[in-house]
């Protein structure tokens, strides 16, 4: 298959997915609306008592908000475009109308995933513009995160978002359903997985888990928040290597499975 | 479907046939579990030809299309496809493949016009240039802009067929294709089919359970129940089969009629029927001519004579009565 060809099925992906308007809008909502909640609840806070609270915005407040952002809220939306992007043409009946061009199945799987992501990192840039805009705008003399720290945390945005938004491909694609695999996916994020996180017994299997292999490449702490923001991610320590081999796991396993699935099923 | 605006998607069907079977199959087998959907089919359809692929529900007819496009695959025997084999070159055979199985389905909140671009996308670079001359081809030009939510069942329809022109396809697979069309609807859509097979020269393999519409869009058929095929041929072929040149007579003195037909070398038999005299021709001596002679030299006044014409639904209803009738077992009959 040519690179053009590869380009065109991927456009054709993402158009598929742009002009879905409920899933992008909804996707917009979990990613700005939480952000915004937040500044505006500790603006009025600190406006009615700067002493008791400390700036909406600043460092403090940049950190908080990538909280909100890349750990918790993000990752809701990357799952919803994700499982839209695998199961999207099941659901709508045309996986089988695609499959009669002769093209090859894997190719159709294939191009499922860049179409999420773009769609997926389009939406997450825009909160974290929000996030941004934030920061400076609420810092109230407060000092301000450098330039290095808003774009390693804008870079570790898009890696916890988009990891999440390609297992969701992987594993719609797997279930055949949209719905199954966002109700699965979103309990898993956000129930299971934080049980699972603070069951101490279970030692350095929680390695496993998803959310704490991606906390590790956090820019910030995500255990220490003073007490004020939202706390939330790691809570188990590893090394790099093994953050990474984790990371690859998911990956790995959810991509393969989705291909399989999409290669063998009856369409 | 607009005839007169639309712009041929490709003047002349090319590549011309390397055989001349547009599909073809050898002991063609599909189980699922227990139950055999399609058993040993041996199935050959002519290139340039309307040829319908005819059963009741359930026998077999979608499964066997499921199979030649590869969204199914076979548990045993032989495909060819536009004299490629499948699924071993499908991609190849399906190039040039256009079709559409059970209804046609789309993206709802994409226009018809985004829907075929999807498509184009993955048939590949050249066809992005296809999706005007078929939107036009099939009449929905001036609705290209708008979602398909909003397209009725026969727009929907007629977009699943610019779906297909899209590939330039040597082979339209059309599965019960004139569901839910309106009878305007289903006599464009007759049209149509016989101008792709007509003037552009392309196969359509129609399969359908409407005994009357095969009979008036194909050229060949084949029967198909219970995943046999029971027989298959020219549509003149079929709805004879077997049966000898009847007539139908009205006369004015039935009796005597009864007695000169006795006697003639060119009757089988003759009985009355509700609609008058029922002749049964001699084989051989087919002469309808040489019978009303007969008549009116006996003093005969001949008020009608007309030959009976077989229809595929009676053939058709012949074929699967003898089949139920063979299942039913021997004591149970007696």
């Amino acid at each position: 298959m040519s690179a053009t060809i590869a380009a065109q099925m991927i456009g054709a992906d993402f158009l598929k997915l742009r002009k879905k308007r409920g899933t992008v809008v909804w996707a917009l909502v979990l990613a700005l609306a939480p952000l915004l909640i937040f500044f505006i609840v500790k603006a009025l806070q600190h406006s009615s008592n700067p002493t008791a609270h400390s700036p909406a915005g600043g460092t403090s407040g940049f950190i908080d908000g990538l909280r909100v952002l890349a750990v918790f809220f993000g990752p809701l939306a990357a799952i919803m475009i994700g499982t839209d992007g695998g199961a999207g043409d099941l659901s709508a009946g045309v996986f089988r109308d695609l499959v009669v061009t002769g093209r090859s199945r894997l190719a159709l799987f294939a191009s499922r995933v860049p179409a999420a992501l773009a769609v997926c990192w389009l939406v997450i840039t825009i909160a974290y513009i929000v996030v941004v805009i934030g920061t400076y705008a609420l810092a109230s003399g407060a000092s301000t995160p450098t330039a290095g720290l808003i774009v390693n945390g804008f870079l570790f945005t898009l890696f916890s978002t988009g990891v999440l938004c390609i297992v969701a491909v992987g594993f719609s694609s797997l279930v055949g359903s949209r719905a199954a695999a966002l109700t699965v996916l979103i309990g898993w994020q956000l129930v299971a997985s934080r049980i699972l996180e603070n069951i101490e017994s279970l030692g350095s299997s929680r390695k496993l888990i998803l959310s704490q292999a991606v906390a590790h490449f956090s820019p910030v702490s995500l255990t220490d928040s003073g007490g004020h923001g939202p706390r939330g991610g790691a809570t188990v320590t590893m090394s790099t290597g093994v953050a990474v081999a984790v990371v690859l796991l998911w990956l790995v396993v959810f991509l393969a499975l989705g291909a399989w699935r999409t290669r063998t099923m009856d369409a | 479907m607009s005839t007169e605006e639309s712009q041929p998607v490709h003047s002349r069907a090319s590549e011309p046939a390397q055989s001349g079977l547009a599909i073809e199959t050898h002991g063609l087998t599909k189980r699922f579990g227990e139950r055999t959907a399609l058993d040993g089919i041996d199935l050959r359809v002519p290139r340039g030809s309307a040829f319908g692929f005819l059963g009741p529900n359930g026998a077999g007819k979608t499964t066997i299309i499921r199979t030649l496009l590869g969204l199914t695959p076979a548990d045993a025997g032989t495909m060819q496809v536009l004299g490629l084999p499948v699924p071993h070159d499908r991609a190849r055979a399906l190039k040039r493949v256009g079709a559409i199985v059970e209804e046609p389905r789309f993206h709802m909140h994409l226009t018809g016009e985004e829907n075929l671009r999807v498509v184009a996308a993955v048939r590949g670079p050249e066809v992005r240039e296809r999706i005007a001359p078929a939107l036009a081809r099939v009449g929905l030009s001036e609705r290209a802009g708008e979602k398909v939510k909003s397209y009725s069942m026969g727009m929907r329809q007629r977009l699943g067929v610019a779906r297909c022109l899209l590939a330039d396809p040597l082979l339209l697979i059309l599965d019960e294709p004139t569901n839910g069309l309106d009878p305007g609807g289903i006599q464009e859509f007759r049209e149509m089919i016989r101008e792709l097979v007509e003037q552009e020269g392309r196969t359509v393999f129609i399969s359908s359970h409407l005994l009357d519409e095969v009979e008036k869009t194909c050229d060949a058929a084949a029967i198909v129940d219970r995943g046999k095929i029971i027989t298959q041929g020219a549509i003149t072929d079929l709805a004879t089969g077997g049966a000898r040149d009847e007539l139908i007579l009205a006369v004015d003195d039935p009796d005597l009629a009864l007695r000169t037909l006795s006697q003639s070398e060119f009757v089988s038999s003759a009985q009355r029927s509700d609609e008058g005299i029922r002749v049964e021709l001699a084989r051989g001596h087919a002469d309808a001519a040489g019978i009303n002679a007969a008549l009116v030299h006996a003093g005969v006044g001949v008020a009608r004579l007309e030959p009976v014409r077989h229809s595929l639904e009676q053939r058709f209803l012949e074929i699967t009565s003898r089949l139920d009738a063979d299942l039913i077992p021997e004591e149970v009959r007696s």
